[in-house]
């Protein structure tokens, strides 16, 4: 009988092909249009570190100016003074702690006749590959003895090995960084979380870095920093009067395992402040907040306005091809009350009809959810092309979207189709026989 | 008067040429009741549709209340139509979205009269088949007898010279039948020129003249029944 | 002769079919008139003057990794060659591009104290060649001399005593009278007095979301850096012609730095609003889709309401309406349809709009915007029921006697 009702369907969406190829392209382009800038939120909104997301945790401090307050005292400041998150890692209280910065080099190659090569770095602890689960092609991460003694090494993305080494082992090695021969201790395979969740200060969707190095060389000035700085107080001349400021330049994550260790770092914080509120540092009420990886990238507001509006005018976009849909089934199904009343004079009962009617919505619906899947494509392609590298790596489907594509056509169409369906089983037989 | 010499109508299609009518001769004077009757695919139809002005004829010559036809845009028979004819439809061609008041009001409102007059027309004509009792119905809400004396009271309330029926009660039991064909013998006496198209012979009998449609071509039948009768 | 009661009677008969269209006009109206407004909102910010000379300006990233690079002497030397090749009008080291989204900004208060209320400005290091290598036009008091320029040492908290500022700025922070700025003093690092001596028409901030984009001042530096900026003005129509020659005269000159990101402030301000540019062409592709769909709609649901009342229409003819008659029965029907669909989305668009003011602080639509929508989407009904009204009024009159 299934059969017999898509071959029906299908003789009917033939004979009216101009109103079916209506209906077709405007679920198809509603779903277009709406899965387009669903897999954008969708990625912009990813996490990007699912297995230990709730065990990484971002420290925020209020060190803010008392008569001023950070983000008008609705969240801490986003960053930490040099201070703290030095005074942090020393305490050692976490599972595993982090503090990091963004850096900026140049690598002088050792050929004379090589250009030198400019790249972004992260000036990090040990720890930030264990905690962000960093995948490693040779080598590793460096001791924690080498953050301590301020050693000149340095882990090589897998792109900058290639440029340098060929992709050979280059571990052992030794390259000149800002006039300073740093060795190397690892390389790590391509990784870009999407959004880049370790740094949102320096954009969400940065590429990730092409050299780690390790952060207690900021302060040796053998790497030179760069990345947002935010002060609300005169520093004083010299670096080191920088590094004592309150300035904010550093970003600080933990990892603690259980909701305990939590509870008790959360302690040790709010200790830690009281504590510095006697120097006079911290005037303003405690306020110290410890946020999962998707809390951090929910108050950082990573998936941006535009997506969100987009994604909002979509889903309007789609209700009005939905209407139209409904109008034309209405329409189209109406104009069949003669045929409708005929087949219930040779015995097709209501419910039969209501079935029969539904796989010829449902028969369109997946037509439409096709060519909405293919407009959907089109369109994360023209996206990727007008936002440029703001949007690299955002606008692709994978298998989840294309199901939801279709699953999401077929569950409008049926929507749209339920009220002609019903309209069309509603008509009188005898009426319709009698009136031709 | 309704005067058709030589009238023909060929439809054409790609690759058949139909000779509707041929030759077509009719003189129709006023107060006249004609039927018309002849085998299905005879040309009564065409007939009618040219005499109401609702199509176009090949060639020929044919005038109605003086008037050359031929010499007629579309607007022009639009006019004419409106003002000189009312038509009464086998399957009635009430319109099912509108009450019997609307359905009436439909050719008064092409004719432009103001509310008042319109009113007054509606609820004149409605109350001369009597129906005015069911102005705000809907056609589904009727029975056959009753759509077809609504169609009647369409058709006259523009005060027409003509009357044209195609099988008016083409889809009436009898005695449905007998009940518009005594309306429409009444209008006739009330000075009303009506030309029907039929296939009932009995009913034909009734009319004052009797022609009869083949091929395209009339024949006039001797009013014999009607005298036999008298 | 108006039928309007009548059409709208008939209407009422079929009144989910005529609500579908009237509801799909109505939601097209209001993302319509929204789209527009963020649209021109979007182009509104893309209009404003930079300040600068556009055309004729490009700048460069002079990047210095050597040990034995004396940075003072060759600013001067750098400056000293760009400035004397032919075809240049004017250079200067920077520490910020216009739009480039990377910049320092400082807070400003009228009285010294660290509690006082302060204002934010975009701050650019020049010297005394900053007004006439940017373009900005001064438009009250004086540039800076070659006395003023300071050398400033990376870290440094030290401010000079001089600025100019821009009228934006002056009229913020003198809101009677911006004239009246110069030769006032403000403080800049809650303590250190800074005179205005000049006031220039615009320049803005290098962040273009900023809603003190207007506010910026330029403050006499030279800068201790390891990558600094220097901004180049040429003389009009030699920019592309002068940005290799420029880039080979410093990169042959001195081996020990990297000259890099050679850039025109076109491009700057292009990738500056790559994302407005973005949404915008998504928007209108939006608006443009969108009325096509509804026009379609309409189109297509008039087309199978007309066939199915062919036979009525044939009556209608039949009954004296001449074709115009018939046509404007499907016009005025769809104007019906139209105004309960603009009424309802009039109503939409301003809820939409609440709703966009609310959570993305747009501003409040305009009555104009509105009234566009409402007569496009009149026309746009219109038109789509041209055709099939057409075809209506091509059913000829004997389709009345017509049996099926």
């Amino acid at each position: 009988m299934f059969n017999y009702y898509i071959k029906i369907a299908w003789i009917s969406i033939l004979r009216h092909w101009g109103l079916s190829l209506l209906m077709v392209c405007a679920i198809g382009l509603g779903i277009g249009a709406t899965m387009t800038t669903i897999t954008v939120n969708y990625l912009m909104s990813a996490n990007p570190i699912p297995h230990k997301s709730e065990q990484l945790y971002y420290v925020q401090l209020d060190s803010w100016d008392v008569n001023d307050p950070f983000d008008e005292g609705q969240n801490p400041p986003d960053q930490m003074t040099y201070t703290d998150s030095t005074n942090l890692m020393k305490a050692k209280k976490a599972f595993r702690q982090n503090v990091q910065a963004q850096a900026f080099a140049v690598i002088e190659p050792s050929d004379p006749d090589i250009l030198p090569l400019i790249v972004d770095g992260r000036a990090n602890s040990t720890d930030f590959f264990a905690m962000f689960d960093v995948p490693f092609i040779y080598g590793g991460a460096w001791s924690a003895s080498a953050d301590e003694n301020k050693e000149q090494v340095v882990v090589l993305n897998k792109e900058t090995n290639d440029k340098l080494f060929g992709g050979e082992n280059s571990v052992g090695q030794s390259i000149k960084i800002d006039g300073n021969m740093f060795s190397i201790v690892g390389v790590i395979d391509h990784w870009q979380p999407k959004p880049r969740f370790y740094d949102i200060t320096t954009g969400a969707f940065n590429e990730s870095e092409d050299i780690f190095v390790p952060f207690s060389l900021i302060a040796e000035e053998k790497i030179g920093r760069s990345g947002n700085t935010n002060c609300w107080k005169p520093s004083g001349d010299g670096f080191q009067a920088f590094l004592n400021s309150e300035c904010i330049w550093t970003q600080f994550w933990v990892e603690l395992k259980t909701p305990q260790e939590k509870q008790s770092y959360m302690t040790f914080l709010n200790a830690y402040v009281e504590e510095q509120k006697q120097y006079g540092r911290f005037e303003r009420p405690l306020d110290n907040r410890l946020n999962t990886v998707t809390e951090w990238l929910e108050v950082q507001e990573v998936v941006a306005d535009d997506a969100k509006m987009m994604l909002a005018m979509a889903l309007m976009f789609l209700i009005v091809c939905l209407l139209n849909t409904v109008g034309l089934l209405l329409a189209k199904f109406l104009g069949k009350a003669p045929e409708i009343g005929l087949r219930q004079a040779l015995g097709a009962s209501k419910s039969t009809l209501f079935y029969q009617y539904m796989i010829e919505s449902a028969c369109i619906g997946l037509a439409g959810g096709l060519l909405g899947l293919f407009l959907a494509y089109l369109g994360l392609q023209g996206i990727e092309a007008l936002y440029g590298e703001y949007m690299q790596g955002l606008a692709t489907l994978d298998l989840n979207m294309m199901v939801l594509a279709v699953t999401l056509s077929l569950l409008a169409t049926l929507i749209a189709g339920i009220y002609p369906t019903w309209r069309a089983c509603k008509v009188q037989p005898a009426h319709q026989l009698k009136c031709q | 008067m309704l005067v058709m010499k030589n009238i023909n109508k060929i439809f054409q299609t790609a690759d058949i040429q139909t000779h509707a009518l041929r030759d077509f001769n009719l003189t129709v004077n006023e107060g006249d009741f004609i039927s018309v009757t002849g085998p299905s695919g005879s040309g009564k139809t065409t007939f009618l549709n040219i005499a109401g002005l609702l199509e176009t004829f090949t060639d020929g010559e044919f005038t109605l209340d003086g008037k050359d036809v031929g010499s007629l845009n579309d607007n022009g028979r639009s006019k004419m139509r409106n003002e000189k004819i009312g038509f009464v439809f086998q399957s009635f061609n009430l319109i099912p979205d509108l009450n019997l008041f609307d359905n009436v009001d439909v050719p008064l409102r092409y004719r432009g009269f103001n509310a008042k007059e319109r009113k007054a027309r509606i609820e004149a004509n409605l109350e001369r088949v009597g129906l005015s009792s069911r102005m705000k119905h809907l056609p589904s809400q009727l029975s056959g007898g009753q759509q077809q004396r609504v169609a009647i009271a369409r058709a006259l309330a523009t005060d027409p010279r003509f009357l044209l029926a195609d099988e008016p009660t083409g889809n009436l039991d009898s005695e449905m039948a007998q009940g518009v064909m005594s309306l429409l013998e009444e209008i006739n006496k009330q000075g009303t020129t009506i030309i029907m198209v039929t296939h009932d012979a009995e009913l034909a009998q009734r009319a004052s003249r009797t022609i009869q449609v083949k091929d395209g071509r009339v024949s006039e039948l001797e009013i014999v029944s009607k005298q036999a009768i008298a | 002769m108006l039928e309007t009661g009548l059409i709208f009677r008939a209407l009422m008969r079929n009144k989910i079919g005529a609500l579908l269209i009237a509801l799909q006009i109505a939601l097209t109206l209001a993302i319509m008139v929204n789209a527009i407004f963020m649209i021109q909102d979007r182009n509104q910010q893309m209009s404003r003057a930079s300040g600068l000379d556009e055309a004729n300006t490009f700048y460069l990233t002079n990047t210095i990794f050597g040990d034995n690079y004396n940075k003072q002497v060759n600013l001067q030397t750098d400056l000293h060659a760009i400035r004397n090749t032919p075809g240049i009008v004017d250079a200067i080291q920077i520490n910020a591009i216009p739009l480039s989204g990377g910049g320092w900004s400082m807070s400003l208060q009228h009285e010294p104290g660290d509690d006082k209320d302060t204002i934010g400005s975009a701050l650019y290091m020049v010297d005394e060649h900053g007004i006439n290598s940017l373009g900005v036009e001064l438009i009250a008091g004086q540039n800076f001399t070659a006395q003023d320029i300071q050398w400033r040492e990376s870290g440094s908290t030290k401010w000079p005593p001089k600025t100019i500022i821009t009228q934006a700025f002056a009229e913020q922070l003198y809101p009677d009278n911006w004239r009246s700025a110069i030769g006032k003093t403000f403080y800049i690092s809650q303590t250190q007095p800074m005179q205005i001596i000049g006031v220039m028409k615009a320049l803005q901030a290098p962040w273009n979301g900023w809603s003190g984009v207007e506010r910026s001042m330029l403050v006499p530096f030279h800068m201790d850096s390891k990558n600094s900026r220097y901004f180049i003005r040429t003389e009009p129509g030699r920019r592309d012609e002068m940005m290799p020659i420029i880039e080979k005269l410093l990169a042959e000159s001195n081996k020990e730095r990297i000259i890099r990101r050679v850039s025109t402030v076109e491009e700057t301000r292009q990738r500056s609003y790559q994302r407005h540019n973005a949404t915008n062409k998504i928007l209108m592709t939006v608006i443009i889709t969108l009325t096509l769909i509804t026009g379609f709609g309409i189109v297509g649901l008039a087309i199978f309401s007309i066939n199915r009342r062919t036979k009525q229409i044939g009556t209608r003819r039949a009954l004296g309406a001449t074709q115009w008659q018939i046509m404007r029965y499907f016009m005025m029907e769809n104007l019906l349809i139209s105004t309960v669909g603009v009424v309802i989305g009039s109503i939409g668009a301003v809820a939409l709009n609440y709703w966009l003011v609310k959570t993305f602080n747009l501003s409040p639509i305009s009555v104009e915007l509105v009234l566009f929508g409402v007569i496009a989407l009149f026309v746009v009904g219109q038109l789509a029921v041209l055709y099939p009204a057409r075809r209506a009024a091509m059913i000829p009159p004997a389709t009345a006697t017509r049996t099926i």
